[in-house]
């Protein structure tokens, strides 16, 4: 399929010369007239009852135009999946950093002012930080729950216990995964704007923009319809973008006070009140034939989720469950508690759960590899899914090229090579992946998008989505999609801004599943768009439609060069025959996905992407410093749209992966997060990473479009197993628990020569 | 108290009343309305509001108004002329070294001030020189790959504006 015109070439993001010059309009950028400066008082304790809040002198404040607490909010319970959100807290806080009150001023001084002003009493409650400890009798309770407990997940399939009798190998570990922070550049941030009808208009970098609205219409008791979103650009969101009560709060203090209110968290702030990944301990148990194949596979997860609940649900089932479409597994028990915790809530991490249960799974694999003798790249070529695999919980796996990936990454890495070398210090892991390409479960009522094309007057086309750019590039990809069915350029095609007056309503950037399902819709929306205007040519040309065919911004007979009709003629002949109306395509695409039913059975995503990454270390035993020296990651996501926007995405995500098994962690003093800037939360600078080298496999899947699946979150996921892998083999240790700080490595180390 | 300023900003004059404490990074965006250079921590420790003064990257998060003043500051909108992009800008755009665009402005900044001072950086130098420019999308690589693709090792100056 070489064939292609516009898809598979590298493509310069189409939003890029905006962003190079400064033009790109971001949240914060926007200056409204009247626009008033809004802060947030956040909880300075982890457990406490609010006494008291005394916001007269704050009041008083020259400047000051409201101050409001939870008593000027419609005091409704909303979130997620979990009713435990308020839009400030009414009696109680459970995490340092819960929104109490908040301020609108005539500029930003004049609201940290106000803030420094309000008084609060509090009667200070026992805080647990420990999920273990928090599911103890008598532990404080957060919100209620017996035991803490916010949500069990349990599946079974066929009969571990039986397996394990019959394994030749039986592995058991725990394992832990860290908090870790986004560390988007952009900290969260709204502008919302009072209309005179009683909207709300709202400028948010979201990557949900039209399912938030959901949410926050009942935050706000105000209709669905009322809120209207308007996306400028994101600065980077990884999953953390997600529904959070800043942009409620915006959107009351705005409704409050008649007027626009910009309002954004400090980086600080950002730290104390976004949502972090969900850190779990991890119990693991998995059974191996001699040769390495898996027979079964047991696992209790404990997950710290914070003091409430944004995405645990869905986060942990996805690490209770997901891997098992990634290997044979036939004899699986999993068993997941998400609890009640005095810490930050914790949401959507780029990898969901996945990548949590990988770091879990691929090191065990790496392990039993070892114990077995039997090479860790076989491991995987003997247990991996094929297509047309059909997992134990009904995940139709219709395209998978984890087998080749395998082998790709090892030929181009040199693997069999530097694994007979033995050099102690340096050391080769390999780790693999598979994820999903969007998630039923996440949003039950739909799964698909739906997409719009008009033909312009200058015979171009304007494409009109809710899915959303947030750096991953997908305006690139729909307008690669829509100029590839269309025979035009990618300068030929617009996309419109998102703006949930005008856009299609769409579930937005998690899941991995933009450019499969987003970009599907559009592929099907240019289709159709591509048979009116067929359908109208041929009438004006007089000419059978399978005559003609579409190029170069024309509609030409087959075989008569001279004849046929450019688009622009075509487009202005037809608005004008319309009295106006123009063109349009329209696509809707459905999945045909289930969400998966109360024994966790059915097949939750359309395309399944997988991956395999070997990372190459170096280990200095006398610091205890890890190096990542080389990076290879090969990647089956069906079909590569924009190979420039392909390798970047998991150069990002490998990055992102590096950071987490090397540099990251959020950690707590009596509750408050203690290292909440980048000067003490460190994330990968250019000195921490080697050159990464994409490989891109093309099983070509047959729902995405023209073949492709989801790139973003497999590209982290299998990163911090890789990197334990390669650190066994440099030095002989196994790090199980995140991150691999010098302190870890050294204190493992020592046990080792003993 | 407030302070009388002139600040010279790409090339144009700015006569400013501002409170001695608010920084060039707030009054570039607030004050001036050049929303280009972006705030990613107000602390110094992401990169993202880098702008040249007299040529040397600072970040403008950390450096007071006043002590801007009588200095030459170049923003990201004072690169680009004519409708023409400065050849950084166009390697950024052409390598693929921006995805969600937020430490861009800051990035190109440092990027052209390491070509700037040495018209043949090495691989290493790049890296070193971004040390303090975090990005979060692109893990880098693209971006060393746009500042190394202006590297002239035989024409000794690198060629800007």
């Amino acid at each position: 399929m070489s064939d292609f015109k516009v898809v598979g070439k590298p493509q310069p993001f189409v939003d890029a010369r905006q962003k190079a010059t400064g033009d790109a309009v971001y949240t914060t950028d926007i200056h409204l007239p009247g626009m008033l400066y809004g802060k947030i008082l956040r909880s300075p304790i982890p457990h406490g009852r609010i006494l008291n809040i005394d916001t007269s002198r704050a009041l008083r404040l020259p400047g000051v135009k409201k101050v409001i607490t939870a008593r000027d909010t419609p005091m409704l319970c909303y979130g997620i999946t979990h009713e435990d959100w308020h839009l400030l807290a009414p009696d109680k806080v459970r995490f340092v950093g819960e929104e109490i009150a908040a301020v609108a001023a005539v500029d930003l001084d004049t609201a940290e002012e106000a803030l420094d002003l309000i008084k609060m009493e509090f009667e200070e409650l026992p805080a647990v930080y420990d999920p273990e400890e928090a599911m103890q009798p008598g532990a404080p309770l957060i919100n209620d729950a017996p035991g803490n407990i916010a949500h069990v997940f349990e599946v079974e399939r066929g009969n571990v216990e039986e397996a394990f009798g019959d394994s030749y190998l039986v592995l058991e570990e725990k394992y832990y995964t860290s908090q870790v922070y986004q560390s988007y550049l952009e900290p969260m941030a709204a502008v919302a704007k009072p209309e005179s009808d009683g909207r709300i208009s709202f400028y948010l970098p979201i990557q949900i923009p039209s399912k938030c609205r959901v949410t926050y219409a009942k935050a706000l008791d105000m209709p669905i319809d009322s809120l209207r979103i308007i996306q400028p650009h994101i600065g980077g969101g990884f999953g953390a973008k997600m529904e959070t009560p800043l942009h409620p709060i915006a959107a009351l203090l705005a409704k409050l006070t008649g007027k626009p209110v910009s309002l954004a968290n400090t980086r600080e702030e950002d730290f104390m009140g976004g949502n972090p990944r969900l850190p779990m301990n991890i119990q693991l148990k998995m059974g191996f034939t001699r040769e390495g194949l898996i027979t079964a596979k047991k696992v209790r997860i404990v997950a710290a989720n914070g003091g409430r609940v944004c995405y645990g649900v869905p986060i942990l089932g996805t690490a209770c469950f997901r891997v098992d479409s990634m290997y044979r597994f036939q004899n699986i028990k999993a068993e997941g508690y998400l609890v009640y915790t005095n810490t930050l809530p914790t949401g959507c991490f780029r990898g969901f759960g996945n990548s949590q249960m990988v770091f879990a799974l691929e090191s065990m694999m790496d392990q039993a590899a070892h114990q077995l003798g039997i090479d860790p790249a076989e491991m995987r070529h003997a247990n991996a899914v094929h297509s047309g695999y059909v997992s134990v919980h009904g995940w139709q796996v219709k395209s998978a090229a984890l087998d080749e990936c395998v082998g790709k990454a090892t030929d181009a890495a040199g693997w069999k090579k530097k694994r007979a070398e033995k050099i102690f210090g340096k050391g080769i892991g390999l780790a693999c992946t598979n994820h999903v390409s969007g998630y039923s479960a996440f949003f039950p009522p739909f799964h698909g998008s739906s997409a719009m094309l008009r033909l312009e007057l200058n015979g171009k086309v304007s494409v009109t989505s809710g899915e959303v750019e947030l750096g991953q590039g997908q305006k690139t990809a729909f307008s690669q999609i829509a100029a590839e069915v269309l025979g035009l350029t990618v300068e030929d095609v617009r996309m419109t801004p998102v703006d949930s007056d005008l856009s299609t309503f769409s579930l937005g950037a998690w899941a991995s599943r933009t450019t499969t399902v987003g970009g599907k819709a559009v592929y099907l929306a240019a289709a159709d768009l591509r048979s009116k205007i067929m359908a109208y040519a041929s009438m004006l040309l007089e000419v059978e439609e399978d005559q003609l065919f579409m190029a170069g911004g024309k509609v030409i007979q087959d075989g008569c060069p001279d004849k046929g009709i450019a688009l622009a003629d075509l487009a202005s002949r037809y608005l004008y025959q319309h009295n106006g109306s123009f063109i349009y395509g329209f696509g809707e695409f459905n999945p045909g996905t289930q969400v998966p039913d109360a024994e966790k059975y059915g097949n939750p995503s359309c395309a399944y992407p997988f991956a395999a990454h070997i990372a190459e270390v170096e280990v200095d035993t006398e610091t205890g410093q890890v190096q990542v020296v080389s990076y290879h990651a090969a990647h089956d996501l069906g079909r590569t749209i924009n190979p420039l926007g392909a390798s970047g995405q998991i150069e990002g995500g490998v990055a992102m992966g590096v950071g987490w098994a090397l540099m990251e962690d959020l950690f707590y003093d009596h509750g408050r997060v203690a290292n909440a800037g980048f000067l003490d939360y460190r994330v990968p600078g250019p000195k921490d990473l080697p050159e990464i080298k994409s490989i891109f496999v093309e099983s070509n899947d047959p729902y995405g479009p023209f073949g492709a699946k989801g790139l973003g979150e497999p590209a982290l996921n299998p990163v911090a197993a890789a990197i334990s892998n390669a650190i066994y083999d440099a030095v002989g240790i196994r790090l199980r628990e995140l991150p691999f700080t010098p302190e870890k490595v050294l204190t493992e180390l020592k046990k080792s020569k003993k | 108290m407030k302070k009388q300023l002139d600040l010279l900003v790409n090339g144009d004059h700015y006569h400013l009343l501002v409170d001695p404490h608010v920084t060039l990074l707030h009054v570039l965006r607030n004050n001036i309305g050049l929303t280009g250079t972006k705030e990613g921590c107000g602390a110094g420790e992401c990169g993202a509001c880098t702008v040249l003064a007299d040529g040397d990257p600072v970040n403008s998060c950390l450096m007071l108004a006043v002590q801007a003043e009588g200095k030459e500051i170049i923003t990201i909108e004072g690169l680009a002329a004519n409708g023409q992009l400065n050849p950084v800008q166009e390697a950024f755009v052409s390598h693929g070294a921006i995805q969600c665009g937020y430490c861009t402005p800051g990035m190109i900044m440092m990027a052209k001030s390491i070509l700037d001072q040495n018209p043949d950086p090495s691989e290493d130098e790049i890296r070193s020189r971004l040390i303090g420019n975090l990005c979060r999308c692109t893990g880098y690589e693209k971006i060393v790959q746009a500042v190394r693709s202006l590297a002239r090792p035989a024409e000794g100056r690198y060629q800007h504006e």
